[in-house]
């Protein structure tokens, strides 16, 4: 049994999920707006919660939000099921697969047989999407991948139950109405970015949104007192991993976002939110900057590379100009 | 970022396998609209994850010394080397994370239980004898 399913490659893994699951409603949203309607752009640097034993960044909010927002937006009725039983769960991902429902799933990365060695790190938040079973293998459409796949069930229910830093346990999500479906319309995208820039101008503490990026900064500047030349370095290549690593779309989903805010503004007829797309795209080459930099920490023996305020104070810039981007973009909602 | 400029430094992709992995970049064109690119690496990432995996090649190495000396049980090396905690394969492999510990030093996993050994082995993705050697 296979549902029918477009599968679409994507930058980033739960947008590509989003936006394959609205097309097979017959929902035509572009993976930027997905974003956008999501408000997936975010920073957040926190040394109190790790992950392989290191600090951890985040440009995005947390998994699973990005799905929910966009859904409640368009009024889509979703349903999510969370379990303990592992067998219990695949029972429950059989029956609503055989109603001929794509289901997505939450997965870690460490099991995933289909991943080269150097990507399985024990990363709980991927996405794919089931779309059929034949025998005991099960079809899957994971957006990183150009091509559908396969899964035997015992890989698939080990990737669903993988363990570590906020474990999936099991997460499955699916569309279950389009009874108050809603096309999108101004509303909506300026709902979702004022969320946004709420998210990345207006939280109280100084690790999360466009201060965070300074707040990086400052740990940076100590990260030699604190952990040594190597684990200094081993930090920074955590940094530039998750900026990086499969599913950004490049430079933390600024690109992305950028080229969200240029779709809206040619939807919204708003020729600023392009102004601010093409600034926005400009910080994304500075985060492109950044990690080019930072590269140099890996390869060459003590003595040839920059230090760490270089680098710091390239965080410093970025920080200070998405702060001003953000602002801007705020203020042309409230004002209309 | 123009849509020439999009790396394509491929170090870990493996090009002919079916599901053929890509990252995807947006990109500006000459008239300054974004379009969608994919590509297979960029070099600062490829190196920082080449770098995480030399560290940790490094730290089992160091590991494997000590199991050597008779300091460390063959699991310790094998849960470094394949980025495991006792926390993280204790949840995997259903033993306790004291337990995970204990087998850690050569005393107690020479007394370990054969099911106990296979429960680990299991989690780890290897087999028992390729669990209880260091080569």
């Amino acid at each position: 049994m296979q549902i029918d399913f477009e599968h679409r490659h994507a930058a980033h893994c739960e947008n590509g999920v989003v936006r394959n699951l609205l097309n097979f409603y017959g929902i035509k949203l572009s993976e930027p707006m997905v974003l956008g309607l999501g408000s997936g752009i975010f920073f957040s640097h926190m040394p109190f919660y790790k992950m392989h034993g290191m600090a951890l960044t985040s440009f995005r909010p947390f998994p699973g939000t990005i799905f929910t927002r966009v859904t409640k937006a368009l009024g889509i009725d979703i349903q999510w099921h969370k379990f303990k039983n592992p067998d219990k769960s695949m029972d429950k991902l059989d029956e609503i697969l055989f109603q001929r429902i794509p289901v997505g799933l939450r997965v870690g990365a460490y099991n995933l047989s289909y991943f080269p060695k150097e990507y399985r790190f024990h990363f709980n938040a991927h996405n794919l999407c089931v779309i059929g079973k034949e025998g005991d293998e099960y079809i899957i459409s994971d957006p990183v991948g150009m091509n559908k796949h396969r899964l035997s069930s015992a890989d698939l229910k080990k990737v669903r139950f993988a363990w570590g830093t906020s474990p999936p346990k099991g997460r499955m999500y699916y569309i279950k109405s389009l009874d108050n479906y809603r096309p999108l319309d101004e509303e909506m995208i300026d709902k979702a970015t004022r969320k946004t820039c709420s998210d990345m101008l207006h939280i109280p503490f100084p690790m999360f949104g466009a201060q965070g990026i300074a707040y990086l900064a400052r740990r940076m500047r100590k990260w030699e007192k604190l952990y040594g030349k190597r684990g200094a370095a081993l930090n920074l290549a955590q940094v530039i991993r998750m900026l990086e690593e499969i599913g950004t779309g490049g430079a933390g989903f600024r690109f992305m976002y950028a080229a969200f805010l240029q779709e809206a503004s040619e939807f919204l007829n708003r020729p600023l939110w392009n102004n601010l797309s093409m600034e926005l795209s400009e910080t994304g080459d500075l985060w492109r900057d950044f990690s080019y930099h930072a590269a140099r920490f890996f390869k060459k023996r003590e003595g040839e590379i920059g230090s760490y305020d270089d680098l710091a104070h390239k965080l410093e810039v970025i920080s200070e100009r998405e702060i001003d981007i953000f602002t801007r973009l705020e203020k042309s909602i409230k004002r209309e | 970022m123009k849509v020439n400029e999009v790396p394509q430094d491929n170090a870990f992709l493996q090009e002919e396998t079916e599901i053929c992995l890509r990252d995807r970049y947006y990109a500006l064109d000459e008239e300054g609209k974004f379009r969608e690119v994919p590509s297979v690496g960029w070099k600062p990432k490829n190196a920082a994850i080449q770098f995480a995996w030399n560290n940790r090649e490094e730290e089992a190495d160091k590991i494997r010394e000590q199991v050597v000396q008779g300091k460390l049980s063959p699991l310790a090396y094998h849960m470094e080397r394949l980025l495991m905690t006792p926390a993280i394969l204790s949840k995997y492999a259903g033993l306790s994370r004291r337990k995970i510990v204990r087998y850690c030093k050569p005393k107690y996993f020479s007394k370990i239980k054969p099911e106990e050994l296979s429960c680990l082995a299991v989690a780890l993705n290897i087999n028992v004898e390729e669990l209880i050697s260091i080569d």
